[in-house]
């Protein structure tokens, strides 16, 4: 073939082809960067994974008359990496608590101008004016979710094993019925904060001898564990793979929705063991590189408005600081104390606290030798 | 005849070379030597780095340069350990691919020249598909549900042996490991044997010699050039692969690649990140220096022996 | 046909079909009427339709193709040139540099880039980084491929030239050009195929807002895999395809590193 004419069909067929991307993701748009993002009506918005519904995304596109455009994460040690490694752009960020406070002291956020938020009397006054932002100076409650433990309920009434406890994951006795079959969170601070519970420390401890203790029991169920994992366990927990997984409380109630929905004959079912566990409260905060700050604000009120905020609640199954929202949350899901957890359980549960540079180093060479092990 | 250096020439000589080079020193040799010196440094407070120097008006803290970093990897045997690992997988990975490429190098070279290059194409097409999917494709065939696993875990049954979980170990890690790598190990393999004088072998033949023979004593030491730059062209970039034990591998599959990627993307240890890349560059360097030197040794033999 | 020979074939076909299988699987399953790659439940292009309605997806694809299109322009002028000089003049640091890249593990380049970027540039990342950094390693394939073609060359067309008078600008463009093109239009392609397939280097040096088609393929594998990743496969896989079976009808030689045109 005829160089020349290849050259030239290959130029033309690049030109058809940019043209028809671009109209089949709207209208004309350009390369996005920030500059255009002020015409373009976007919001940046660095969220959790499986943290909000696509139905609510619609909805408040519709709303706002602008395009959310959403980066994910799955730990907050993630999120801020990609922070400290310079990512720049979000507007909004869903961070947990101990992020919160590591943002506020880096001077990362920006702080909120109350007055704009007209809708932020229905939060339920126990989730603000915490420990990492009094006065909620920088961050508004969006949701909040518990760490714990999700299983099989067939397979585990099956095998007789408890589950109401943490040794399920850390005690070979019980390890040895499920070898295989288990996954824990890939999170440094998260696991070592279920062993810490379950030797009866605070998740914040910071003894290195109770820090050895922990990692020596994390390395003796290790090879009972089928994998770490941050989210693959929905999945396989819905399909019947796994029949424990260490994870989060609205993950879990995606797993048994899935289970339900394609129709298997068992139940997953979730609860924070009796040892205690994590609570994690997540806020939206504004960044400091954000560019549209007055769409940020558009979209902390339309969460805040209770409809919305049920909404999330409804279909992904997260904890809500709403008052507004509860009359509009379905029965079972308001009941369910894994996602609403009563005063008896919060005082088992606790937020975690950020490390500082030293400790986050022993951390990691901790988390190391339990990988490797 | 030499050519004379006109003034004319030297200028062509410097605008043909001088963009590439420019662009190299720029966007690889300097971030390189940055990455040099920020092994030297103290991670920041809030992750990232801290300051090179200390903020008017405070005296002491840690800012500066320091062998902190480099302390924190001798700190524990852990490092060596994991860095022992990476070459045992990639180890591991280069022999299975020479195994395995060898003879489908042999082959191709051996067919009727008008074949070859399509047998060519169908070892590189593989490549055509993304990284990831490749990966992908393996967690499919090695998953728990899948039919593989079905299969090995029945005959397992017929022998009362426990079943077994082939996705998640380190043997997943291999098979990904040596699936994305093979296309690498054949084609050296095959340039290299497509040269080969096929009268060598008749004469070989003639002379009473087996065909194990042939191959041992004649085919062997010409390829081994070719061998070892497959094995470099394998060997490397395993060492500094993440996406595989990831993906693929379990819990204690990790890595030099993850612990690096760990480092920027997890625990914000940006000057531990640094070290540890820069023992892995020490590392490839060293393998590179290694497979450079016995080419050159076995490339020296001569034809007629 | 001698028995050594049969075994050789086995062994041959043994590999092929371990190579081939498991793609074969991918684009099998993205028809697949299942949520899940398990089982075979029916044919279906569902999977299909919810990548053309998946925003995100093609936002990815188009600027994965502006990158690799900026990129592989880039890395063809760049690496021509370096390729020619190599060839030219004895140089002795340029071929270093340029074939460092590609021997390197990519993690080390991303890292170092990342640092690069964020320290001394203070570059916010984004198209561009990632842009400047295929760049950078598709360089050194480019210049492969150009020297083995120009190494092949009977270089007496070129001699001839000069002694006829013409300056070195014109023999280049009239005569070395021509005759090197095609390994340059390969090279090019080369460097496309590389730049969209780009995990690693990528994963470093992307910024906030843009999705790049590697990294979302990433995100699902590890997040929520369904058969919409079976299907985006298939089509890259279909792209990539036509653009090295392309390369290969300019250039045979592009796949061996030898001039056989």
């Amino acid at each position: 073939m005829n160089l020349r004419k290849l050259c030239l069909l290959m130029f033309v067929a690049m030109l058809v082809l940019l043209p028809i991307l671009s109209t089949a993701s709207g209208a004309g748009k350009e390369a996005n960067t920030n500059s255009t993002a002020r015409e373009r009506n976007v919001l940046y918005l660095f969220n959790w994974n499986n943290y909000i519904a696509p139905e609510t995304v619609k909805r408040f596109e519709q709303s706002c008359n602008c395009e959310l455009s959403q980066d994910y994460y799955s730990d907050n040690e993630e999120m801020l990496a990609k922070l400290a490694a310079g990512a720049t752009g979000y507007d909004l960020i869903v961070p947990t608590g101990n992020a919160v406070d590591s943002l506020i002291r880096q001077g990362a956020l920006k702080p909120l101008d109350k007055s704009l938020l007209s809708n932020l009397k229905n939060i339920n006054p126990a989730y603000l004016n915490t420990a990492f932002d009094p006065e909620n100076k920088y961050s508004i409650p969006y949701a909040y979710t518990l760490t714990l433990l999700g299983f099989n309920r067939k397979k585990m009434q099956d095998l007789g094993l408890p589950t109401n406890t943490w040794a399920i994951i850390f005690e070979p006795r019980y390890l040895e019925k499920i070898k295989g079959r288990i996954t824990v969170l890939d999170s440094q601070r998260e696991l070592m904060a279920a062993a810490l519970k379950y030797l009866g420390y605070s998740v914040n401890d910071t003894d290195e001898e109770h820090w050895n203790q922990a990692k020596k029991m994390i390395i003796r169920a290790k090879p009972y564990w089928a994998a770490f994992s941050n989210t693959s366990y929905i999945r396989e927990l819905a399909v019947g793979n796994l029949w424990v997984a260490h994870g989060y409380s609205n993950d879990m109630f995606q797993a048994a929705l899935d289970a339900k929905r394609t129709g298997r004959n068992f139940t997953i079912d979730y609860s924070t063991p009796k040892e205690g566990g994590v609570l994690a409260l997540d806020s939206m905060v504004l960044h400091q590189s954000g560019v549209r700050t007055d769409l940020a604000y558009q979209f902390i009120n339309f969460m805040l408005d209770g409809k919305n905020s049920a909404e999330l609640t409804n279909l992904i199954g997260s904890g809500n600081p709403n008052m507004d929202a509860m009359k509009a949350i379905q029965p079972d899901i308001a009941r369910n104390k894994a996602i609403f957890p009563d005063k008896k359980l919060l005082t088992r549960l606790e937020m975690l606290q950020d490390f500082d540079r030293n400790q986050r180093r022993l951390l990691s060479r901790l988390w190391t030798e339990i990988k490797l092990r | 005849m030499t050519k004379e250096k006109t003034k004319g020439e030297r200028i062509t000589k410097w605008l043909v070379s001088g963009p590439p080079l420019l662009f190299l020193l720029v966007f690889f040799v300097a971030p390189s030597l940055i990455m040099i010196v920020t092994s030297f440094r103290y991670p920041g407070e809030f992750g990232g780095l801290a300051p090179l120097v200390a903020p008017a008006g405070e005296v002491g803290g840690e800012y500066g340069l320091t062998l902190e970093a480099y302390q924190f990897f001798l700190s524990s045997s852990l490092y060596a350990e994991i860095f022992l690992k990476s070459f045992g997988v990639a180890a591991a990975t280069t022999l299975i691919c020479l195994i395995m490429a060898y003879p489908l190098a042999l082959l191709i070279a051996r067919s009727k020249k008008r074949f070859r290059n399509l047998m060519v194409l169908l070892v590189v097409l593989p490549l055509a598909s993304n990284f990831l999917i490749r990966i992908y494709a393996w967690m499919i065939i090695l998953g728990p549900e899948s039919g593989l696993s079905h299969f090995i875990n029945t005959i397992l049954g017929v022998f009362s042996i426990a079943p077994i979980t082939l996705l998640f170990s380190p043997f997943a890690v291999l098979v990904g490991m040596v699936y994305v790598h093979l296309p690498f190990m054949v084609l050296p393999l095959y340039i290299n044997l497509e040269k080969h004088d096929l009268a060598l072998l008749d004469a070989a033949q003639d002379l009473g010699a087996s065909s194990w023979q042939r191959f041992w004593r004649v085919t062997w030491p010409l390829s081994l050039p070719g061998v070892f730059a497959g094995s470099a062209l394998v060997f490397i970039p395993v060492l500094g692969m993440f996406a595989v034990p990831e993906i693929l591998g379990g819990t204690g599959d990790i890595l030099i690649g993850n612990l690096i990627k760990d480092q920027f993307l997890g625990t914000r240890d940006w000057p531990f990140g640094s070290t540890l890349s820069i023992m892995l560059t020490l590392a490839v360097l060293s393998i590179a220096g290694l497979a450079t030197w016995l080419a050159r040794q076995s490339g020296g033999m001569k034809y007629a022996e | 046909m001698q028995s050594s020979n049969f075994r050789l074939w086995l062994v041959a076909a043994l590999v092929y079909a371990f190579l081939y299988i498991p793609l074969v699987i991918v684009v099998a399953y993205s028809f697949n009427d299942s949520r899940l790659n398990a089982e075979w439940v029916g044919f279906t292009l569902f999977w299909y339709e919810t990548l053309f309605n998946d925003k995100e997806m093609l936002i990815a694809a188009r600027n994965s193709l502006v990158i690799a299109v900026s990129a592989s322009v880039c890395a063809t002028v760049l690496g021509t040139m370096a390729g020619l000089a190599i060839h030219r003049y004895k140089l002795k640091v340029l071929p270093i540099l340029v074939f460092t890249p590609v021997a390197m593990p990519e993690i080390l380049l991303g890292v170092s880039l990342l640092l690069f970027f964020l320290q001394v540039l203070n570059l916010t990342l984004g198209m561009v980084s990632i842009i400047i950094a295929h760049t950078t390693f598709c360089i050194g394939f480019v210049a492969i491929i150009v020297l083995a073609r120009l190494q092949g060359m009977d270089w007496s067309v070129f001699e001839a030239a000069r002694d006829l008078g013409a300056s070195p600008w014109q023999s280049f463009r009239h005569v070395t050009l021509p005759l090197i093109m095609p390994a340059v239009v390969a090279g090019a392609l080369m460097s496309f195929t590389l730049s969209i397939d780009d995990f690693v280097i990528t994963f470093f040096t992307k910024g906030v807002g843009e999705p790049i088609l590697p990294i979302q393929i990433y995100t699902m594998i590890k997040v929520a895999v369904t058969p919409e990743v079976n299907a985006i496969s298939t089509l890259l896989m279909l792209l990539t395809l036509v653009m090295i079976i392309i390369a290969t009808k300019l250039d045979y030689g592009v796949l061996r590193g030898d001039a056989s045109q």
